[in-house]
């Protein structure tokens, strides 16, 4: 499987598999130097930070450049940089989260390093590798040590609906919203108010079914062999809130942020401030640069993050006042909310496209 | 363990005067307490039973009822 996954990482992008096997070599040293030495910490943040660096280096180093030079360009005395972009290898963000959280459930003791095949198969597992979803090693290691396991015929019939489910939601609903919408985002000035909104909703709709639909073909190609992977989207535009919203869309992009960002940079701290403002406005700027090294991205999460600001203190008014507001539990107040949640979300896709 | 849990719980999350907390209550798939909650859940775990659940433990899969809670409290 593992040779299988770099065949495939191969035939698309050869300078990734280097990529890959370099990565796997480090984190699973990391990872045994962790797990066998006496600095667990330590070999944990230089791990963390390495994998850091590299992702850094293929994928933000221009962009920092560029915001630096445009910051220095008010001051003209000062030299400006210059650095060549490097491509970006295939997957590389997706591969370096999922080796951080691995080093990070190691530290946490929630799961060991595995053997180095096995943990070169998470890495590189074709049918997840190029746009997730972000498994965590601690699912897919019993699943891949289960030699016993054998193919079975109802894996197919499985997969297969799951796949067949996912190229409908991709070639159907997704192009054919986008046959319609693109025009009008490529000259919307062409286009009145009206159908520049309904063009937004549109492309709310095409994300969901693109990314939707990717996860579903993801699924059902590992569900072929043998392996379960986590599940991605969950009726995200019916969720009543934008923390529910987070809850159910990308839901393995969400987990990670939440459990490798926002509950670290949360813990010990009691500044109110900090924790309703400051920690998910950084956890969601960041979850934004994840997504493309342009600063319309962060806008984008820093959107997603104010939401969420807002949804917590809400939360802190309806507790204060429980029984004042005890319209907040009746069924119309929640298909607003859910209706609200709808719309800031897709006014939210504006800063993304 | 379970009622000091459940006491917390109910002080500080539930926004519903009306709503009946019990073991078996699901609390994070049915929306009753949000990420932040369960960000305060840990440290009050930690402070009141001196064990630290790492985050990706505090899932819906595990973390979604009281019961589930001490579960996993004295897994750690």
């Amino acid at each position: 499987m593992t040779v299988c996954s770099l065949g495939f990482i191969w035939y698309f992008d050869q300078k990734a598999v280097y990529v890959v096997i370099g990565l796997t070599l480090f984190t699973y040293f990391i990872a045994y130097w962790m797990e066998k030495g006496k600095h667990a910490g330590l070999a944990h943040t230089i791990g963390v930070l390495g994998l850091l660096a590299v992702l850094i280096i293929f994928k933000y180093l221009g962009f920092l450049t560029g915001t630096i030079n445009s910051l220095l360009s008010f001051l003209h005395a000062l030299p400006v940089f210059h650095f060549e972009e490097l491509a970006l290898p295939l997957g590389i963000s997706y591969i370096t989260f999922k080796y951080i959280s691995y080093l990070t459930d190691i530290r946490w003791k929630i799961v060991s390093g595995g053997k180095l095949l096995d943990f070169a198969c998470y890495g590189s597992l074709f049918t997840i590798f190029v746009a997730g979803p972000i498994e965590r090693f601690e699912r897919l290691k019993p699943q891949l040590e289960a030699k016993s396991e054998k193919f079975k015929p109802e894996y197919l019939e499985i997969a297969f609906q799951r796949i067949v489910y996912g190229l409908a939601k991709k070639l159907i609903l997704a192009d054919w919203l986008g046959y319609f919408i693109n025009p009008v985002w490529q000259n919307p000035t062409n286009y009145s108010a009206l159908i520049r909104i309904a063009a937004l909703f549109g492309y709310s709709f095409q994300i969901y079914f693109d990314f939707a639909g990717y996860s579903d073909i993801a699924i059902g190609s590992s569900r072929l062999f043998g392996l379960k992977i986590m599940e991605n989207f969950n009726k995200p535009y019916l969720a009543p809130n934008i923390s529910q919203f987070w809850r159910r869309w990308h839901i393995s992009l969400s987990d990670w942020i939440r459990d490798y960002l926002f509950f670290p940079l949360s813990q010990g701290k009691t500044n109110q401030f900090w924790l309703i403002f400051c920690v998910p406005v950084i956890s969601m700027g960041l979850c934004g640069l994840w997504h493309g090294a342009a600063w319309h991205y962060v806008i984008w999460g820093i959107w997603h993050g104010v939401g969420i600001s807002i949804l917590q203190c809400w939360n802190l008014f309806k507790r204060a006042h429980k029984k004042k507001i005890a319209f907040v539990s009746k069924p119309w107040f929640k298909y607003c909310s859910t209706a609200l949640t709808f719309v800031y979300v897709t006014a939210g896709w504006w800063w993304f496209r | 363990m379970e009622e000091k849990l459940i006491d917390f719980i109910k002080h500080e999350f539930v926004t519903d005067a009306d709503v009946e907390i019990t073991p078996e209550t699901k609390l994070i798939s049915s929306g009753l307490i949000d990420s932040f909650s369960l960000v305060s859940l840990q440290s009050f775990i930690k402070k009141e039973f001196g064990k630290m659940i790492p985050a990706p433990k505090i899932t819906v899969e595990s973390f979604d009822t009281v019961r589930q809670m001490v579960d996993i409290i004295n897994q750690f």
